[in-house]
């Protein structure tokens, strides 16, 4: 470490503590405490990366976060900011961007071509001939910038958590900590938010006794309880103060996504210190202020041997000292406040060496600090919806106002003495504070049911807060020469200037011809002197120009921590780990997981239509309907009558949305007086729930009716086959399965295998004699158990999904957004004794009406391919034959185990409807079959003599 | 992330709401003509400002109401109940 | 086309002879003077209002045309889309239409001289359950029957394809299989725009950015102010002075409905953002679009290395373009079921644009009941990849006071006709 200075510079360091790494396979080491940059520098790696379209090599610029120059790549991590990212024990660190090598890079090559590949190059070049634009492509590609992503990285722990704190104050400088703390002691409770690594902000490189402030109002935050939250970042503010926070300090996890609702916000983020535009700017040794003080002071590191400081602030010659204090010789100071500047800077590739003066002179050196001014981070305020505006006397930007629950504080606002900073910091935490309780009163009073709010509402406190003085500043942004403006985009001013010159010269336009701002620096480093070359190209003011608007996150967060912990839950029956124990084979219905089928789905299908099988349906939707008026609901949202449903009576009813498309179809049941059993499909359940409540409370608030989801609080098991009455009967003493007593499309209530309060009803879908019981979910398993030991005698199987799907096909049966579509109105489903156009109104009814009265549309059809053995594809077109012309498509398509043949349904226009129309349909693989339609939709049993038996 | 007031929750997440749209009146299906329906069914005012809507606390107590609300800044005005009338105000959320 | 060739070329010697000479390029387009009468007003400065001026200039010899805009050209979602293009849509009105499109995307950067980067890198519909396998099939079949390059394939082809993609099947969104579509791709842009700005602007068309329209002028019609149905536009009154014009075309998108109302024209559209996000760059691992209906998501990989993320509109109805965080947690959480190793890439930036949704998930073009007055909006969140078609389609309706065929599917009558187009199933989320 032969550049690491001696004690006591380098207050965050521990040299007891000694941390190896590697640095392009170099085996090196640093302290615990430095960054990874401050170690390299440490160690006399002063190039740490090249940039993007130039390749030319770059050093540290501003030794915080926002540094463009030092990003490398961690292990498997790309784009670590090594000027902010801590060492650790084991760090494979290496350089991005470099192809072959650090040290030697052939794409450097691009900087000789540089005076042709100004911004923009790329949108007047490559045209032609148009084939080749792929292969320069190709080429462009291998200049993308970044490190790489190791695609095996596992998922590793990421977190969330949600916080209701009253204040949350951004940036922990002297503002901030004092503002945390005022809010802290009046009442508040209070998140204090900090990017670096420990609280102080500009004070950790300043003097003695601002240390010591430092210290001691850090102590004070954390005694009076305020929840510090080091290496962490505001990274947006949404609306009514939604703060997302990215945590990069909680132990255990790589970075935890923080969901405060603030009530009051406070930005005290403090000021970035700009880079300075001329030739040479960036040249490794070309530094800021705050970077020379900071590798100084915090981390002990002799960032170079012989300085020239260009200063017109308190940061260059506070520098001046910390530069003296660790043994440089200062060849020249540049006092732009003296109307002295620079030009220029020169040096061999890896080095500054010398700088050229205005007044002609040069200076030699292996190190130029720059302090030409300060640039407000104003991007949380800016997505409160402030629009920051320039002030040409301080040259910076500061914020307009943002709305009144985002208070501002420090640097951003204004300048002033540490004393001074930390008075408006405290007014700024009173001030919160009280505005907090007051919205805290709102929420509580606002929330009808929460316990009575204590007292009357506090009195909002309006701003009294003296302003802190914004100090007068010289305008420096652009020497005399061409300089780098973004970093991590290459653009210089040059470009810039070209760019408004071709008429791209608003801020907006600007940015997006030369991307400048747009990397990952985010415009922090780069968008005031964008805008100043801009302004200067244009002959125009910075205010003139304005800004350009911050977008969130105020700086990145991990795709890891945006989305947690990955939990995307799924439902289901409480039979599943029967089904599973018994060799089911899931699948993922909706949100459902269920049984596709049990080894064999068609051997399925010939026992059930033989024997008996016996399917869990839990995932049907079930409504509980009770009240005088559920008539009335059911007459309004079915297309058909439901006035005079008799208790015990079951009806099929199919829905419209009000455009007439189909909505849903099921059965519902009359159980009582005033209660009724609505089934829906599995994916319609919620929606349909929804759909009656809209009813019920924004058309009909009149109606009673009680609606109650009980979908997985019934399991739901369909007995079908031939022996189903058979197997049932052996399992209930109190329901009278007689087809007499117990009719088809009726519905029972009674004890099934010692089970009271189920509910039986016959109905069928799979188009065998069948029973679907509803069983209170606690007792399925034992009812599901007892049908299959009942019935071992009679041949009683489980049977999944996808046998269902092979019997209703067999039966004729369309469902619901598989043979309709989101245009499909009622009249196609063929239904049309079920569309009852005289009752008075229903869901949809004018659309319906308006479609059968013009006979305007495709119906389904029962169709079976000529050549049995051949299954088209559902999703296989009907054309006109001989033709292209689409006039329908296979909506579903089995081989029928029943029928040892291919069996369709399909959606045809009416011209194709007719019962024995031959249908042409083109199959994926682009043979033409001939289908014929048949007379019914049903395949199977068209009278139904079997589910009525 | 916007909270909205629910009549019965008090002021909710956005996202714990379902949101149902522009309110409109719904024509009498058995005397409108298709003009009419269908321009309940399909046409928007879509204003950017105030504008009446339906909201569902869906992940609350699954009331339907009607907000003003204005579709430019995010401003709520009190919420209503269908069926009872505008007027009761709701303190400003912010 | 062309006649009229824009001044300074663009090309590869160009650049290096402006280079050795130090030269520099002029201005892309003229910043116009502001005229009272015009014979045609195009409202809005993105990729709609921009190809309509161009090809109306081009194709028909109209040039004394304003294309006015509130901001600055390319200020609405065609500058914030993700910049997806493809023509596998659903519908056979659908499909062919956008393959024109796609056509011209192709010759684009010959036709106006600047290069688009026109990325042909292939396009993934991934489909996690058997229905939407379903819907792929079926697009596929239509796609083919129309010469479309579309097809089906399964997990084994798409890794082979996308390594990133986790194709196991035991995850909580497996994926079954994808409509794959070779031609679909990217696009930059902004390049788009300012191609059709600079190619309008050489033929005399004038540009006029920051000027707001505040009103719009129609005398006649049957509603409040003489506007509405049965009436006629005279003209736009603007922030910067009115305009006389007997042609007044609406291309502004996510403000469509606004601007329809000040002529008395109800749209059956409402305005939802849609967001997008990038992450910072990495080496290039991602060769194709990738889209996921089911997960709510879409990404590709730019050749700057950064990832692009959209997804489906926001739910709520707003102007407010300021963006939610609950966008950027679903995103990440989608994509990282896609794909589980990106998990340290870090979201970049957010922003969101403005989207004008149907609700057949189609257009609203040509004429409407105000004479003069025609619209070009309802592009939700697919409208970029339809510029160029709807320029050329919107141009000659104008020219001609015809619709086209290829858009008289998509005119506003259909809604009282209630004649809607499928595009529903297909267009959700794809981009
Ligand atoms: C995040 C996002 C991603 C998208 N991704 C895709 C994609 O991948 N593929 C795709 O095909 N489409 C995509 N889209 C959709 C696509 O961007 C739009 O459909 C398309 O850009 C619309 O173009 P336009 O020219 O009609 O409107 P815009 O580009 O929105 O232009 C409208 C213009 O009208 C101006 N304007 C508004 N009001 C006024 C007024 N009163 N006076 C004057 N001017 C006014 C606005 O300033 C604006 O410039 C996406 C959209 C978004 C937001
Ligand atoms: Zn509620």
């Amino acid at each position: 470490m032969s550049h690491r200075l001696p004690a006591p510079l380098g207050d965050v360091i521990d040299r007891s503590s000694v941390i190896s790494f590697t640095w392009n396979g170099k085996k090196l080491q640093g302290f615990e405490g430095d960054t990874i940059a401050s170690a390299l520098l440490a160690n006399g790696e002063h190039i740490l990366g090249r940039s993007m379209k130039y390749h030319r090599p770059r050093g540290v610029l501003t030794a915080d976060f926002w540094d463009p120059n030092t990003t490398v790549q961690v292990d498997d991590e790309p784009n670590v900011r090594a000027s902010h990212r801590k060492l650790a024990d084991g760090m494979a660190v290496s350089a991005q961007n470099v192809w072959p090598s650090l040290k030697f890079d052939v794409k450097a090559a691009n900087g000789l071509v540089g005076r042709f590949l100004t911004a923009g190059f790329y949108y007047k070049t490559f045209m032609k001939p148009a084939k080749l634009w792929p292969a320069y492509e190709h080429v462009l590609a291998k200049f993308a910038p970044g490190g790489s992503v190791d695609l095996d990285t596992p998922h590793g722990r990421y977190d969330k958590r949600h916080a209701h704190p009253d204040v949350v104050v951004a940036g922990g400088g002297p503002s901030g900590m004092a503002a945390a703390l005022a809010a802290a002691e009046a009442g508040s409770s209070v998140m204090l938010v900090e990017h670096e690594h420990q609280l102080g902000g500009h004070l950790l490189w300043g003097s003695n006794d601002d240390r010591a402030a430092a210290n001691e109002l850090a102590a004070a935050c954390a005694a009076a309880g305020v929840e510090i939250l080091t290496n962490s970042t505001v990274a947006g503010r949404y609306e009514d103060n939604w703060i997302s926070i990215s945590q990069r300090s909680h132990p255990g996890v790589i970075e935890r996504l923080i969901k405060a609702r603030g009530k009051t916000l406070v930005g005290a983020a403090g000021t970035i210190e700009r880079p300075y535009v001329f030739q040479g700017n960036d040249l490794p040794g070309v530094m800021t202020s705050g970077a020379a003080q900071r590798l100084i002071r915090m981390y002990g590191v002799k960032p170079g041997t012989r300085a020239v400081v260009f200063t017109a602030n308190e940061s260059g010659d506070s520098a001046v000292e910390a530069l003296q204090s660790a043994g440089i010789s200062i060849a020249r100071v540049v006092d732009a406040r003296a109307g002295e500047g620079i030009t220029s800077a020169s040096g061999s590739k890896s080095r500054v060496k010398r700088v050229t003066l205005s007044d002609g002179t040069t200076v030699e050196c292996d190190l130029l600090v720059t302090a030409v001014g300060w640039t407000t981070p104003t991007s949380l305020l800016n997505m409160a919806g402030d629009r920051p505006v320039y002030d040409a006397d301080a040259a910076r930007f500061f914020p307009a106002g943002p709305p009144d629950n985002v208070l501002a504080t420090g640097g951003m606002i204004g300048d002033g003495s540490r004393d001074e900073l930390i008075a408006h910091g405290r007014a700024t935490g009173e001030l919160a504070a009280g505005r907090a309780a007051v919205v805290r009163h709102r929420l509580q009073a606002a929330t009808a049911r929460a316990a009575a709010v204590d007292g009357p509402e506090p009195d909002y406190p309006a701003d009294e807060r003296t302003p802190l003085d914004r100090a007068q500043h010289p305008e420096l942004y652009r020497s005399t020469t061409h300089g780098i403006v973004d970093y991590s985009e290459d653009v210089s001013s040059k470009d810039l200037f070209s760019a408004a010159g071709e008429g791209f010269d608003s801020v907006e336009l600007i940015k997006r011809f030369t991307t400048a701002t747009m990397g990952p620096s985010q415009g922090k480093l780069e968008t005031v002197n964008t805008v100043a070359v801009l302004a200067e190209a244009r002959n125009e003011t910075i205010a003139e120009v304005g800004t350009t608007v911050w977008r969130p996150p105020y700086a990145p967060i991990s795709l890891g921590a945006l989305a947690g912990r990955i939990n995307e839950p799924t439902r289901v029956s409480v039979l599943q780990p029967w089904h599973e124990a018994n060799g089911a084979t899931p699948i993922l219905a909706g949100q459902w997981v269920r049984p596709e089928h049990y080894g064999d789905p068609a051997a399925e299908v010939r026992n059930t239509r033989t024997n008996v099988g016996i399917i869990d349906v839990t995932p049907l939707g079930k409504l509980d309907l009770q009240g005088p008026d559920v008539p009335k609901l059911l007459n309004l949202l079915y297309t058909n009558k439901w006035m005079a449903l008799p208790i015990g009576g079951v009806r099929y009813g199919l829905m419209c949305a009000e455009d007439g498309v189909v909505l849903d179809d099921g059965v519902t049941a009359r159980l009582g007086e005033e209660h009724y059993l609505m089934t829906t499909t599995s994916s319609g359940a919620a929606k349909i729930w929804n759909w009656i409540e809209m009813w019920l409370q924004t058309e009909h608030p009149d109606w009673q009716v009680h609606v109650t989801p009980v979908t997985t609080g019934l399991t739901s098991i369909n007995i079908a086959g031939p022996n189903s009455r058979e197997l049932l009967g052996r399992l209930t003493t109190d329901i009278d399965l007689d087809p007499t007593a117990f009719p088809y499309m009726n519905v029972r209530r009674g004890t099934i295998a010692g089970v009271q309060n189920c509910i039986a009803w016959r109905i069928g879908f799979t188009g065998e004699l069948s029973y679907e019981i509803h069983v209170p979910s606690g007792h399925a398993v034992h009812v599901w158990e007892q049908l299959l030991d009942q019935g071992a005698d009679l041949g009683v199987k489980a049977f999944g999904l996808e046998a269902q799907r092979i019997m209703r096909l067999e039966k004729g049966h369309f469902i619901v957004g598989q043979d309709t579509d989101g245009l499909s109105k009622a009249p196609v489903t063929g239904l049309n004794p079920l569309l009852k156009l005289d009752k008075d109104d229903w869901a949809g009814m004018p659309e319906v009406a308006w479609t059968m009265e013009s006979g305007d549309h495709p119906v389904i059809v029962a169709c079976q391919p000529d050549n049995g053995s051949v299954v088209p594809e559902e999703a296989a077109q009907i054309l006109r034959a001989g033709t292209t012309e689409i006039v329908g498509r296979i909506t579903s398509s089995r081989m029928s185990p029943t029928l040892n043949r291919s069996i369709c349904l399909a959606q045809v226009t009416k011209e194709f409807a007719a019962p024995g129309t031959s249908l042409e349909v083109l199959l994926v693989s682009g043979e033409r079959i001939t289908a014929t339609v048949q007379e019914h939709h049903a395949h199977f049993d068209p009278e139904g003599a079997r589910l009525r038996g | 992330m916007l909270l909205v007031p629910c009549p019965n929750c008090g002021p909710m997440n956005a996202a714990d709401l379902s949101y149902n749209g522009e309110s409109h009146r719904r024509p009498d299906p058995k005397t409108c003509t298709p003009e009419e329906w269908r321009t309940y069914l399909y046409l928007r005012e879509n204003p950017s400002g105030w504008l009446l809507e339906n909201w569902y606390c869906s992940s609350g107590c699954r009331r339907h109401f009607k907000i003003e609300r204005h579709t430019l800044t995010g401003e709520l005005r009190a919420p209503v109940l269908p069926g009872r009338k505008p007027g009761a105000t709701q303190g400003d959320m912010k | 086309m062309g006649k009229n060739k824009p001044p300074a070329k663009y090309s590869a010697a160009g650049l290096l002879w402006r280079g050795l000479r130090k030269q520099s390029w002029p201005r892309v387009w003229r910043e116009p003077e502001f005229k009272s009468t015009y014979d045609v007003v195009i409202i809005g400065g993105g990729v709609h209002g921009l190809a309509t001026a161009y090809y109306l200039a081009s194709n028909h010899g109209i040039t004394n045309i304003a294309v006015v805009d509130k901001q600055y050209l390319g200020s609405g979602g065609s500058g914030r889309n993700t910049a997806i293009v493809r023509s596998n849509y659903l519908t056979p009105e659908g499909v062919a239409f956008y393959d024109r499109s796609l056509d011209l995307y192709n010759s684009m950067s010959n036709d106006l001289n600047l290069n688009v980067m026109f990325s042909e890198r292939g396009h993934l519909t991934l489909a996690h359950t058997d229905s939407a396998l379903r819907t792929m099939n079926w697009r596929a079949e239509v796609n083919k029957l129309q010469g479309i390059n579309s097809s089906v394939i399964t997990p084994a082809e798409i890794k082979k394809l996308t390594p990133s993609l986790d194709v196991s099947a035991d995850t909580r969104y497996p994926i079954l299989g994808a409509l794959y579509h070779p031609p679909g791709g990217t696009i930059r842009h902004d390049a788009v725009v300012w191609g059709y700005a600079r190619g309008a602007d050489a033929y005399g068309v004038d540009l006029h950015q920051k000027t707001e329209v505040l009103d719009i002028l129609v005398e006649g019609g049957s509603g409040p102010e003489g506007k509405g149905p049965s009436g006629k536009v005279t003209g736009v009154r603007t922030s910067k002075g009115d305009i006389h014009a007997p042609v007044v075309v609406n291309c502004t998108a996510g403000w469509a409905s606004q601007l329809s109302n000040m002529a008395g024209v109800t749209l059956p559209i409402t305005t939802h953002p849609l967001q997008a996000a990038v992450t910072e760059p990495v080496k290039t691992f991602l060769p194709t679009v990738v889209v996921s209906g089911s997960l709510h998501v879409y990404v590709s990989q730019t050749d700057r290395g950064e990832l692009v993320f959209g997804a489906s509109v926001d739910p709520v109805a707003t102007y407010n373009m300021s963006g939610t965080l609950e966008f950027t947690e679903e995103l990440a959480g989608h994509v990282l079921e896609l794909m589980p190793g990106i998990s340290k890439m870090r979201l970049l930036r957010q922003w969101a644009g403005l989207c004008d949704m149907t609700p057949d998930y189609s257009p609203v073009m040509g004429p409407t009941p105000v004479d003069g007055f025609y619209v070009d909006v309802g592009w939700g969140t697919y409208g970029f990849k339809a510029g160029p078609v709807s320029g050329e389609q919107m141009a000659a309706c104008v020219a001609n006071g015809t619709t086209p065929e290829l858009i008289k599917p998509f005119e506003l009558s259909r809604f009282t006709e209630g004649t809607l187009v499928g595009e529903k199933g297909a267009a959700a989320v794809g981009h």
